[in-house]
């Protein structure tokens, strides 16, 4: 049960990893276009603006693909030497730890877009745009993050209580440090 | 305060807490104890306000670009072309390995992706050609750290970005300093097959038509590097929207020389998503920890500490590096940079240093970081490429390596004009 539940939202984390992916990949196109226009004297005059919403929007869209592929870095160098239950045991207090983190930032994340909803505020901007509008889905990445990391949690917690400690790692094991860091 | 968020950032960090995460504890920490109002309040804008930044996004592109050139294949024919040009050296191959790890720096922003490359491509060449495992494995582990000194750095964004400082500048100063290095790598390995000439294997000449040949190879990647670094200082890009053009850039190379398909463009998109996140986490995390450590009046410890210790700004810097030294061989890198940059640049700042300077001293450092077990990534990476042997033999294979940088730490310190030279010639022009 809990591994069929961990692979499915795997899988559709990844789905939106890949939207995340196509999201920059416009942001990218866009950044061209106003290069290439600029040299022949017109521009967007916005360019900015749009890659920082994309960013921050993807950040918050991406932390929970990067959580269920292991990805954020955390140093093993005590976690190593403990037996396989031990570090289980390490590896759900992290678990717990970042969740209840992230449930906190995305509680406090909450006014931001509030705040903006309320007065109907826009970006001091040429394009001003309603910030709400880009604060809502980037408020809902981080709700979804939140969600993912209670999930991911509560599911390990019950494969390491039926002592299936292999499957728990997979879930919330450190590895592919390798290939996490630039 | 000071003592007791070290104590803290290393007890959370040995929890093997997520990075990320610590920093964000950290900062609720000091918020806490040591702040006179609360500042928790400020947190969802601080998330906002950090993410939503277009400098930063030069972070994925970045990375995109790393990965199209890894996955297309690229990688593997610059190698060859290396190879025809430098194995007449003693030492042979081995130069190889350090010269595409260097051309690889130049387009990528990453060390380990840098590593990664190399590895891959270069591993199955040196069974086959008798070189011994160890220095090797340790030429490709060293040389894969220049991808963070040569530009574009993502490591140099971040730190631009958490210290205010010209990310255009911070890249010019990158580069004598990253192409010295690479020289100096060239040159120990050399020196070393002169000594011991079973190391280095068989030294290999090629016929002049072959050498030419090979030049055409090397194209792609020095007209990838020509237009990014190109549109910046002609002042038509920025670096982030530098790094835009060089996806473009990536894709039609790949589009052109090697294999483009979608399930390789999939995957690139993910590595880079991953990656991006995992940054992104911690760079938020260090932005939290910063502004909570201002506002409880940080800089004025540090300024009481540093006063009464009466250290003179040498002494300070040798007192940075050793802490580098030590730490690096813990932590890893983009932890190492992001969580040290709140508490030292401004104590180094303070002293009278320029803060350009000492991010490419700490660049060496954090290199540095990336060799030395029992945490250095760039040894994982390239043991986890050659899938046999020993750990320790990357780790011996390394030290020579190491020396080098350290030497280049002197250098630097000594003659700050090898990082300072090229921003301040050509920021005036």
């Amino acid at each position: 049960m809990e591994e069929r539940l961990l692979e499915t939202v795997r899988r559709l984390n990844r789905r939106i990893a890949l939207l995340t992916g196509a999201g920059l990949m416009a942001c990218a196109a866009i950044v061209l276009a106003d290069i290439v226009l600029r040299q022949v004297g017109a521009s967007f005059g916005g360019t900015d603006e749009i890659s920082g919403y994309v960013m921050a929007i993807a950040t918050s869209w991406g932390m929970a693909f990067t959580l269920l592929e292991l990805g954020h870095v955390r140093i093993d160098i005590l976690r190593r030497k403990a037996g396989p239950r031990g570090r289980a045991l390490v590896d759900l207090f992290a678990m717990l730890v970042l969740t209840g983190t992230v449930t906190l930032i995305a509680y406090k994340c909450w006014p931001v877009l509030a705040r903006s909803l309320e007065n109907s505020s826009r970006a001091n901007t040429p394009l001003e745009t309603p910030l709400a509008w880009v604060q809502t889905p980037w408020f809902a990445g981080w709700i979804w993050f939140a969600a993912m990391a209670w999930l991911t949690f509560v599911a390990a917690a019950m494969l390491v209580m039926k002592g299936r400690l292999t499957e728990a790692d997979e879930a919330i094991g450190c590895f592919g440090e390798e290939d996490a860091t630039p | 305060m000071i003592w007791a968020i070290a104590a803290g950032l290393l007890g959370l960090l040995a929890l093997s807490i997520p990075v990320g995460i610590v920093l964000f504890l950290l900062g609720f920490g000091v918020d806490a104890f040591f702040s006179p109002f609360p500042l928790i309040r400020g947190l969802g804008n601080l998330v906002w306000s950090t993410s939503n930044n277009a400098t930063l996004i030069a972070i994925p592109f970045f990375v995109l670009l790393g990965e199209i050139l890894v996955r297309s294949g690229i990688a593997a024919r610059t190698y060859a072309a290396l190879d025809r040009w430098v194995s007449w050296m003693p030492g042979g191959l081995v130069h190889a390995n350090v010269a595409t790890a260097t051309m690889f720096s130049a387009t990528s922003g990453s060390s380990v992706a840098t590593a990664a490359t190399v590895a891959t491509v270069a591993m199955p060449q040196a069974e086959k050609l008798g070189y011994d495992p160890r220095l090797f494995s340790g030429a490709i582990a060293a040389g894969g750290t220049l991808g963070i000194m040569i530009p574009p750095s993502i490591n140099l964004i971040v730190y631009g970005f958490l210290t205010q400082t010209s990310i255009p500048q911070l890249f010019l100063a990158g580069l004598i300093p990253g192409v010295a290095l690479a020289l100096g790598f060239m040159a120990i390995t050399a020196l070393i097959c002169l000594v011991r000439p079973e190391l280095g294997g068989t030294r290999r000449t090629f016929p002049l038509a072959e050498m030419s040949r090979a030049l055409l190879h090397l194209i792609p990647i020095v007209l990838l590097f020509t237009v990014i670094i190109g549109t910046i200082y002609r002042g038509w890009a920025t670096p982030t929207e530098a790094a835009a053009v060089g996806v473009a850039g990536a894709i039609v190379i790949a589009a052109l020389f090697g294999g483009v398909s979608l399930t390789m463009f999939a995957e690139s998109l993910l590595g880079t998503i991953k990656i991006t996140s995992m940054i992104m986490l911690v760079v938020i995390g260090a932005s939290f920890l910063n502004f909570t450590l201002a506002s409880a009046g940080l800089g004025r410890e540090l300024q009481a500490l540093l006063d009464g210790m009466g250290l003179s700004p040498t002494g300070l810097i040798l007192v940075v590096v050793v802490i580098y030294i030590v730490l690096g061989f813990f932590i890893e890198t983009l932890s190492l940079m992001v969580v040290t940059i709140p508490i030292i640049v401004p104590l180094v700042v303070a002293q009278g240093f320029d803060p350009i300077w000492f991010g490419i001293l700490m660049i060496v450092l954090i290199e540095m970081a990336l060799i030395t077990p029992p945490v250095g990534l760039n040894l994982y990476v390239v043991q986890g490429a050659r899938k046999t042997g020993r750990m320790g033999e990357v780790m011996v294979g390394a030290i020579p390596y190491v020396i080098a940088m350290l030497i280049m730490v002197a250098l630097l310190i000594v003659f700050p004009a090898i990082a300072l030279y090229l921003p301040s010639v050509l920021s005036e022009g």
